[in-house]
């Protein structure tokens, strides 16, 4: 009795802190990153957010002092570029990403043969576990230049020459930039969103769907007003997921997005980075920084990377309460 | 109504009155034939040669023990068996004269015209108002301000309107499932169906509930043409004119209900609506 009792605390006291290590891992990175940053913070200030200057001045030239902080004179951090490039190539995944995904969802749940779908399930589990950097380099070595030589010409000399269309237009580079990102991103978050996706169209009792077909409705009426409102706060999740991830992508972007600091792309082809890509790439060289203002300034910017998808993620749950508490299934049938 | 019960004409006489006027007068009497009907799921054999017709404007009950075959029936009724693997049939159901399975047979169509309400309650993921107006919406039946009105019409032609008219907004999946069950009436209503198959309407829902949902289906007729599957052979005898007794794939005997549980031409029949066979 006593050992069984003795094994009984023992489990619930591992249990307890096991539970709190996710909170712990996240306070601690949190901490520690705010504690680089500081240097940076209090130089570079608010400007951080809006300017686009990225000059980390001369590394082995005179020290200056701000605000008591040593950093090489001429040195200027900005992150707007980088901060736009994060939502922008973010937004294009998701834009792309998402139809695709309930697509492919709707299609191996509702459509294929089994003996289709087994397969194509399997693929796009395969695909979710395909190393970035190996995608990366894919980008970079055929699609990117495969894209830039064959379908954005076409694209861009096709879009009217109208305000937001005209950001397709113009010079489309060679396939190093800000749509191959978006699309290399997009790719990656596919298998997440449509896996997810998948599993939850599963859970859809067949009864409200029998219903909307019985009362005349077409197979995409009732995706439309059935299923996809039926586990719509899961897919926000899922999408969610994916979000994050394009958020937070580093590799296969630096590889593909041409990591040009200190300016926006023009239009949706030019050459640009993000937040995680800068700090993969730019590491090397902050390290050659004596006064290790350019490492600060690096932690700043994975401190904001953080923010963001901190903000992302509860946005989302904010938005999964709003449609929760509409119409979503309580009480399921 | 009672004042009409007082009077002296005759049954006979008000019918054939009614038939004169009746503008679907012209159409055929049977709203839905079956001949030589065959089921098949792969191998197995569902149901065979069912020949039967169902004249409108009357309640049909379906009744029999599990895997007799009578929901099959029913399902095949609005082609809703047509997409389950390995369903093969032969022989035919005519709606109007016209073969349900005919090309000119449109399949949204169809559905518009022999509507369904099945064993427990199924609302659509949306507010009440939006379920009740789904069906008319998709159908282009109605659309903008029509909508509010089709939504009041059909909520208080099912009983519903004074329990929801606050809360039309209001997810459907907090109504009680009684409530829930007249929702989707109402639902399979608002595009104006001719039929309406019932796949034991009642069967999870409480007495009283059952009672408001009976009630309404007598007063559906004989503006709609009923087929009802149930296992509450109260219900088949309460609520239906004629009735179907079908028994291992077999539509055993067929007649109106009365005669059916008085006097069963057939054995099997006999022990089942006495409570004999489950």
């Amino acid at each position: 009795m006593l050992v069984r009792r003795h094994e009984d605390r023992a489990w619930r006291i591992s249990a307890r802190v096991a539970s709190l290590l996710p909170v712990a891992g996240v306070a601690f990175i949190v901490i520690v990153l705010a504690l680089k940053a500081w240097p940076a913070t209090t130089v570079n200030g608010v400007s951080f957010l809006t300017s686009s200057q990225w000059v980390p001045g001369n590394t082995y030239g005179a020290v200056v002092h701000t605000h008591g902080v040593a950093h090489p004179m001429g040195s200027s951090y900005g992150a707007w570029p980088l901060i736009a490039g994060t939502l922008e190539t973010s937004v294009i995944a998701l834009v792309i990403a998402l139809p695709i995904s309930l697509g492919t969802a709707f299609a191996l749940t509702e459509r294929l043969p089994r003996w289709v779908a087994q397969p194509i399930t399997f693929f796009v589990e395969i695909l979710a576990g395909i190393p970035s950097v190996i995608i990366g380099l894919w980008g970079v070595l055929q699609l990117g230049p495969f894209l830039a030589s064959h379908v954005y010409p076409l694209v861009a000399n096709h879009v009217p020459n109208v305000p937001v269309l005209r950001f397709f237009r113009g010079s489309t580079g060679y396939g190093e930039g800000l749509l191959t990102s978006g699309l290399i991103l997009g790719l990656m978050i596919v298998p997440i969103i449509a896996s997810t996706t998948r599993d939850l169209f599963m859970q859809v009792p067949p009864l409200p769907k029998e219903g909307a077909e019985a009362l005349g409705m077409t197979d995409a009426e009732v995706a439309r007003h059935v299923t996809i409102p039926w586990v719509r706060s899961g897919i926000i999740g899922a999408t969610v997921l994916g979000l994050g991830r394009a958020l937070g992508e580093t590799i296969a972007v630096a590889m593909v997005s041409g990591s040009i600091l200190g300016k926006l792309s023009p239009n949706i082809y030019g050459t640009m980075t993000t937040i995680a890509a800068t700090i993969v790439s730019q590491l090397d060289s902050a390290a050659t920084d004596g006064t290790g203002f350019a490492i600060s300034t690096l932690a700043e910017a994975g401190l904001l990377l953080a923010v963001i998808a901190i903000v992302v993620n509860l946005a989302a749950r904010t938005i999964v309460r709003h449609s929760a508490s509409h119409a979503a299934p309580v009480g399921r049938v | 109504m009672d004042e009409f019960r007082k009077t002296d004409i005759s049954p006979d006489e008000i019918k054939s009155v009614l038939e004169v006027l009746d503008p679907d007068g012209e159409r055929p009497r049977n709203v839905i034939t079956t001949s030589g009907l065959n089921l098949r799921f792969g191998d197995q054999q569902i149901l065979s040669g069912v020949n039967m017709d169902f004249p409108r404007g009357t309640i049909t009950a379906l009744i029999g023990p599990t895997g007799s075959g009578k929901s099959t029936f029913l399902r095949t009724l609005n082609r809703m068996n047509d997409k389950v693997r390995g369903f093969r049939h032969e022989g035919d159901v005519a709606l109007e004269g016209r073969s349900i399975w005919s090309s000119d047979q449109d399949l949204l169509d169809l559905r518009r015209r022999v509507g369904m309400l099945f064993q427990r309650p199924n609302p659509f993921p949306m507010s009440i108002k939006d379920n009740v107006v789904a069906g008319a919406k998709a159908h282009g039946i109605a659309k903008g301000k029509q909508l509010d009105v089709v939504a009041e019409t059909r909520l208080r032609e099912v009983g519903l309107w004074d329990a929801v008219k606050d809360r039309l907004n209001d997810s459907p999946y907090r109504l009680s499932g009684g409530q829930q069950q007249l929702l989707c009436l109402a639902r399979a209503l608002a595009v104006g169906p001719e039929v309406l198959l019932l796949d034991e309407p009642t069967s999870a829902l409480d007495p009283l509930s059952t009672e408001s949902v009976e009630r309404l289906l007598r007063e559906l007729t004989p503006a709609l043409t009923l087929i009802v599957v149930t296992h509450n052979l109260g219900q088949a005898r309460r609520v239906s004119d004629n009735t179907m007794f079908f028994y291992e794939g077999k539509l055993v005997e067929h007649g109106a209900t009365n005669d059916l549980f008085n006097q069963p031409r057939e054995t099997n029949t006999a022990r089942y609506v006495n409570g004999l066979m489950g």
